[in-house]
């Protein structure tokens, strides 16, 4: 009985220090990175993967209880939440900063947008079809 | 075997003594980010990022004191810091749409271009 108990503190403990390393890395992407656009995308891993693997090992460690039940509810409504209020981050970022274009490219129209990838989704074919013809 | 129990336990809390000592580090590394973040997105994302971190340690700590309560302290903070991050953006929001209205009117047209963070 106590060799289950003493795997299932190394599986959880294992699973915390996994949860662990991925905030270190959310830590390490939002220093590094330059722009809020692109920190918000470090610190969007921490909501999901990084609370998921700790509170998988805290429900490894609790046993089953009713309180696993409140730990899955922490990580699901953090699903549900975290994209939500990073749209709206980067909906405030978009909408206040007026000099985004030094740091993205702007495009007025989505037209615009999509004309542009359409030209190379048809380069690519010519290409990949003239590829084709040389092996030929 | 009363012996090895008590063993057991201690390297549970070890563990997560560790684990708690590491998270209080980071959070106040995302505390400098919050403090430095030039853009007030940057602060919000930071303040996001503690919330999740002490909703883990929130978690640890109920596991370590044995008081099953304080997961439900964890689900309401989640809920709060949620609630937190869609008011103060949807606030500044509304504060930088207010200026351009009144610098469009021509009133205060250079005193508010100061303050870029906004």
């Amino acid at each position: 009985m106590s060799v289950w108990e003493w795997i299932r503190l190394l599986l959880g403990g294992a699973l915390l220090l996994c949860g662990l390393l991925i905030f270190l890395i959310e830590m390490y992407g939002v220093f590094r990175l330059k722009y809020v656009l692109n920190r918000m995308h470090a610190a969007a891993l921490g909501d999901t993967l990084g609370i998921t693997c700790s509170m998988a090992g805290l429900m490894l460690l609790s046993g089953f209880h009713f309180s696993t039940l409140k730990m899955a509810m922490v990580v699901l409504f953090l699903w549900l939440t975290s994209p939500v209020s990073s749209h709206l981050l980067a909906r405030l970022e978009a909408g206040t900063n007026e000099e985004l274009g030094e740091h993205c490219e702007i495009y007025e129209e989505l037209k615009v947008l999509e004309a542009e990838l359409q030209e190379q989704r048809e380069t690519s074919m010519q290409s990949e079809t003239f590829d084709e013809e040389e092996k030929e | 075997m009363e012996k090895e129990v008590s063993l057991f336990l201690q390297a549970q809390r070890g563990l997560f003594l560790v684990i708690l000592i590491v998270l209080g580090l980071l959070f106040f590394a995302a505390l400098v980010r919050a403090v430095k973040g030039p853009r007030v997105a940057d602060r919000l994302v930071a303040v996001n990022m503690i919330g999740t971190m002490v909703m883990v340690m929130i978690a640890i700590l109920s596991l370590y004191w044995q008081e099953e309560y304080l997961l439900d302290i964890c689900l309401i903070y989640a809920m709060a810091s949620f609630l937190a991050v869609i008011v103060l953006s949807k606030v500044y929001i509304g504060i930088y749409e207010e200026q351009h209205s009144e610098e469009e009117k021509g009133t205060k047209p250079d005193s508010r271009k100061e303050d870029k963070g906004v």
